[in-house]
């Protein structure tokens, strides 16, 4: 559909062509092109079981498609390859169910993210360097929790919760930021809140993010480019300038077309 | 009722009757033994209110040795179990490793304390060193399956966020696998500890050491109230061993899961 967009030579993560399965001769992507440029905030939106979260999965790795290509930063992420680990460190992953170590405290579960960067022996100990935990205070007080350092994940309430898999993904000092569907479940206020955050990072340190959304409304707010998946298959890229859409008419469809099409595939 | 449960309960009541039959266990005998618990149920009285003050030193002196033993045994077959049951966790080792680490703890577990506690007296002399080996691997083969069961329900999303975030594999048992089973952990230590303690009250039968030996002792000599003792010593251990780790369970274990399983509707 906006043909020009989805080869994007010089993105950082670049889909090609990806179809995707778990299961044999199921695909869950089908010929999926997509192109996502450093420092863009990227909305993946559309109806449960689409294929967003795996589309995801296929940006660090965990999934390797069945054909086609992915590229992230010029490398192809694969989950055993030692060249890709490094580079994988690097890339802020927050799944829909968050996966927080809920027996650990919010301080252990953020360091989490810096544990790629320490001294392996040193890091079982749990000895962590003085610079990180001051990294790890400082980007605890930004996400509003430096007061629960010490709790036990299993005691916070749902939006702490999202709060910690913010910080750990932060902690890992990330070029890319992998969020699904981080703020649903949350009232607005908390979630504008916790994307305000996000477009911080994006402002301060040109962190590239690809958010799944359910919600429209936030993805048009915070999002310069949005993705409509529907059944495993890309239907609209859209990009957004000065949060309002405003090259909304894609091909000959109008605004209208485009949010009752969004509207049917929810 | 259906009538294939009638002849289930058919086929146990023969398959028990021709067995008792086969092996000599005929309920008139016992029958007609109770008088005999009744002597020596007087004599065990009799015996027992005058024990003396070596007995009953010796009586504690014995436990202690007991205590000791189970409780070295168990830590050491608990250290040694975990290594072990990491590798034999389907969820962190491939099929390669964990079918014949499996294989190995199930041979194992094969052979119960008092056995494995013959072999070591036969290797090392009788004493309570043999009986500190035996508990040693009976804890191992037992811990070890009760360990990778429960590393195995480990939550899978906090391990792929790992695997995501790029942690090593023993970062991994470090700061997922090691929190998320430590209240199981914990309790399979305590029930072993227990366990143990009961085990090793045995031990002394074949010669490895603990309150068993006085128990098999006075047996032999026909002094059923001197063994009667020792078996009371061992019978108010145990009760106290089981009120504490209940209570350690309480305050830890139960707490913690309590945790987890609260809240799990929030995430």
């Amino acid at each position: 559909m906006s043909a020009e967009r989805s080869d994007g030579r010089g993105a950082l993560i670049r889909l090609d062509g990806i179809w995707a399965a778990y299961k044999k001769d199921s695909y869950i992507l089908r010929d999926v092109c997509m192109a996502v440029k450093t420092g863009d905030s990227c909305a993946v939106v559309g109806p449960s079981g689409s294929g967003k979260s795996t589309l995801l999965k296929l940006m660090n790795g965990m999934m390797v498609p069945h054909r086609g290509t992915v590229t992230v930063d010029e490398k192809r992420p694969v989950r055993r390859d030692r060249m890709f680990r490094s580079e994988r460190s690097s890339i802020g992953y927050i799944p829909q169910n968050l996966g927080l170590v809920r027996n650990s405290t919010v301080m252990d579960n953020v360091m989490m993210g810096a544990l790629p960067r320490m001294a392996h022996m040193k890091s079982l100990l749990k000895r962590y360097p003085v610079e990180e935990v001051e990294n790890a205070h400082r980007i605890l007080e930004r996400v509003g929790l430096e007061d629960k350092a010490d709790r036990n994940v299993y005691n916070l309430s749902g939006g702490e919760r999202r709060r910690v898999a913010i910080a750990r993904a932060f902690m890992q000092k990330p070029k890319i930021l992998l969020a699904d569907e981080m703020v649903s479940e949350l009232d607005t206020t908390t979630s504008r809140i916790i994307m305000n955050m996000v477009r911080e990072e994006q402002q301060s340190t040109g962190l590239t993010a690809i958010i799944i959304h359910h919600n429209l409304e936030l993805a048009v707010e915070f999002a310069n480019t949005i993705v409509l998946i529907k059944d495993g298959q890309k239907l609209i890229e859209l990009s957004n300038q000065n949060n309002k859409v405003v090259d909304f008419t894609v091909g000959d469809m109008s605004r209208q077309e485009i949010l009752a099409m969004y509207d049917d595939a929810k | 009722m259906t009538p294939n449960s009638n002849i289930v309960i058919g086929v146990v009541v023969a398959i028990i009757v021709v067995a008792s039959w086969n092996v000599g266990a005929d309920p008139v005998e016992f029958v007609e033994g109770i008088p005999n618990l009744g002597i020596v149920a007087d004599e065990i009285v009799t015996e027992i209110m005058d024990v003396d003050q070596r007995m009953l030193e010796r009586g504690v002196w014995a436990m202690i040795e007991t205590i000791q033993m189970a409780f070295i045994g168990t830590m050491v077959g608990y250290v040694l179990a975990f290594p072990m049951s990491l590798l034999a966790s389907r969820n962190l080792t491939s099929r390669w490793l964990y079918v014949p680490v499996r294989a190995l703890l199930a041979a194992v577990r094969t052979f119960p304390s008092i056995l494995w506690a013959l072999l070591f007296v036969i290797m090392v002399g009788g004493g309570p060193f043999a009986g500190i080996l035996a508990i040693t691997m009976y804890t191992l083969g037992f811990v070890a399956k009760l360990q990778y069961e429960s590393i195995e329900t480990v939550d899978a999303d906090p391990m792929d966020a790992a695997g995501a975030i790029g942690l090593s594999k023993l970062q991994l048992i470090r700061f997922v696998i090691m929190p998320e089973s430590a209240s199981h952990l914990l309790s399979h230590l305590l029930y072993m500890f227990d366990y143990n303690v009961r085990q090793t009250s045995i031990l002394g039968l074949v010669g490895a050491g603990g309150i068993g030996f006085y128990i098999i002792t006075h047996i032999k000599f026909f002094q059923y109230g001197k063994a009667a003792f020792f078996m009371i010593v061992v019978l108010v251990t145990v009760l106290v061993v089981d009120w504490i780790s209940v209570k350690l369970r309480d305050r830890y274990v139960v707490k913690s899961q309590r945790g987890i399983l609260g809240n799990q509707n929030q995430i």
